[in-house]
């Protein structure tokens, strides 16, 4: 990720202030765009855009709409960015657009801390495989504790069952 | 250069006019009660009681978190509320069943990442005795327009058209009853619930609405009115004109040997909702 001016592109997976991005480049321009074909294929309906601009809104977004990588490349050649960062998705779309957009400018994309922090082999045959070995790292926490403004739940370190240190 | 959307508004009413005006192609209807954003979602992590999760999820007024439409758009992400959760209690214990159900999150997010637009297509083949040409393509038209005399199945449905949101049991209902009762394929009603879904993220519903038809799982999904019954404490039942004689009326073993007669196990056991 050695971008020394970058653009920050948003998308559905991650709308939070939380953003790796967004924190890692608080000062850069970041955007968010509509994806109309999608729009189109899904056939979304008024209360899924009004949930998501909600969540725009709480964002240091710019929010365009059109076809994605178009206007993430054309957004970042107005800000001369070397680069853009955004973070992962296992949607195929997203894995076409980011290709797309490598077609011209390189993409970092950061990791969202997962619910299991775990490198090796997990059997997705079924969720029973999967969670056998899962789960003891779904017990691990290394997160602090959302701030809930009102301090209702301090972030504790719980006793995690499996934790090795 | 591409013309920026506009970002201030007097109220919520005066972004949702400028939306539509923005997107008219996107189809009308009623806005969320569930607002969006981080302070939003916050503020459902604070209701949401937790220690009372476990014992009473299955139950339409059980103390369901409301948190999954945050969660599918990353506003919070599964390990931060997993964090919290574990805060809450002394005892891990005490918050496993919904610690197990952020795992399901990641592990439908994980097979999306195997399998990409392949979770559209069925992944094995039905358990219920049926080829796929047995279902119907569409979706019968009186599901979506709550019209099939079912008060349960037309309540979900309109819920589900209102708020665009389903408690996961009354998902599982609507899901089966589509796909049994209706004999109809899975990618249909999985469709229909990406429309209208705050929460509509492919790989958790279409996954899901294969391990109901039994193409993702060994065995199909279904219910019994007995079972509907309890987990809405009568609410449908009570004001139905076909209580008594509806088509979920009877024991397992006979609604099995009912809707899966060619099954090569009709007597197996029904899945119990996750």
């Amino acid at each position: 990720m050695n971008f020394t001016n970058p653009v920050v592109w948003v998308h559905g997976d991650c709308l939070s202030p939380t953003h790796p991005a967004l924190l890692a480049y608080p000062t850069r321009p970041a955007l968010w765009v509509w994806d109309e074909a999608l729009l189109e294929e899904w056939q979304l309906r008024l209360k899924r855009l009004v949930f998501i601009y909600e969540c725009l809104l709480e964002l240091p977004v710019v929010i365009r709409r059109g076809e994605v990588a178009a206007e993430v490349i054309a957004f970042a050649q107005e800000h001369q960015a070397d680069g853009v960062l955004t973070t992962a998705s296992p949607s195929p779309r997203f894995q076409v657009i980011r290709s797309t957009i490598e077609s011209t400018l390189p993409v970092t994309v950061l990791p969202v801390e997962p619910l299991v922090a775990y490198d090796g082999f997990l059997d997705l045959k079924s969720f029973s495989r999967y969670w056998r070995v899962a789960e003891s790292y779904a017990f691990q926490a290394s997160t602090p504790t959302p701030d809930l403004t009102q301090g209702k739940h301090p972030p504790t370190p719980p006793t995690t069952p499996g934790s090795a240190d | 250069m591409s013309r920026d959307l506009r970002r201030d508004f007097t109220d919520r009413a005066d972004m949702i006019t400028y939306l539509q005006e923005q997107f008219p192609a996107v189809l009308p209807g009623p806005v969320p009660e569930t607002p969006g954003g981080r302070k939003a979602a916050l503020g459902a992590l604070r209701r949401f009681e937790i220690t009372r999760y476990g014992s009473s999820r299955n139950y339409l007024r059980g103390a369901v978190s409301r948190l999954s439409p945050y969660i599918r758009y990353g506003v919070l992400s599964l390990a931060e509320v997993r964090h919290w959760a574990l805060a809450q209690v002394d005892d891990p214990r005490m918050v496993e069943k919904f610690i197990q159900e952020l795992g399901w999150r990641d592990y439908w997010q994980r097979v999306y990442q195997q399998l990409g637009d392949a979770i559209w297509e069925d992944l094995a083949p039905y358990k219920t005795g049926f080829s796929p040409k047995h279902y119907a393509p569409n979706l019968p038209e009186d599901i979506p327009r709550g019209t099939t005399g079912l008060v349960c199945i037309d309540s979900f449905s309109a819920e589900l058209h209102r708020t665009g949101y389903l408690h996961n049991h009354a998902r599982m209902w609507l899901a089966a009853y589509v796909v049994h009762w209706r004999t109809t394929r899975w990618q249909a009603g999985a469709l229909w619930f990406l429309e209208h879904l705050l929460d509509g993220d492919p790989a958790s519903n279409n996954l899901s609405w294969q391990w109901v038809a039994s193409t993702y799982s060994q065995k199909p999904y279904f219910f019994n009115r007995e079972n509907l019954e309890r987990y809405t404490e009568g609410v449908y039942c009570r004001k139905c004109p076909r209580y008594g004689h509806c088509p979920f009326e009877g024991s397992y073993e006979r609604l099995s040997q009912k809707l899966f007669p060619h099954a090569e196990d009709p007597k197996k056991k029904h899945r119990k909702p996750r």
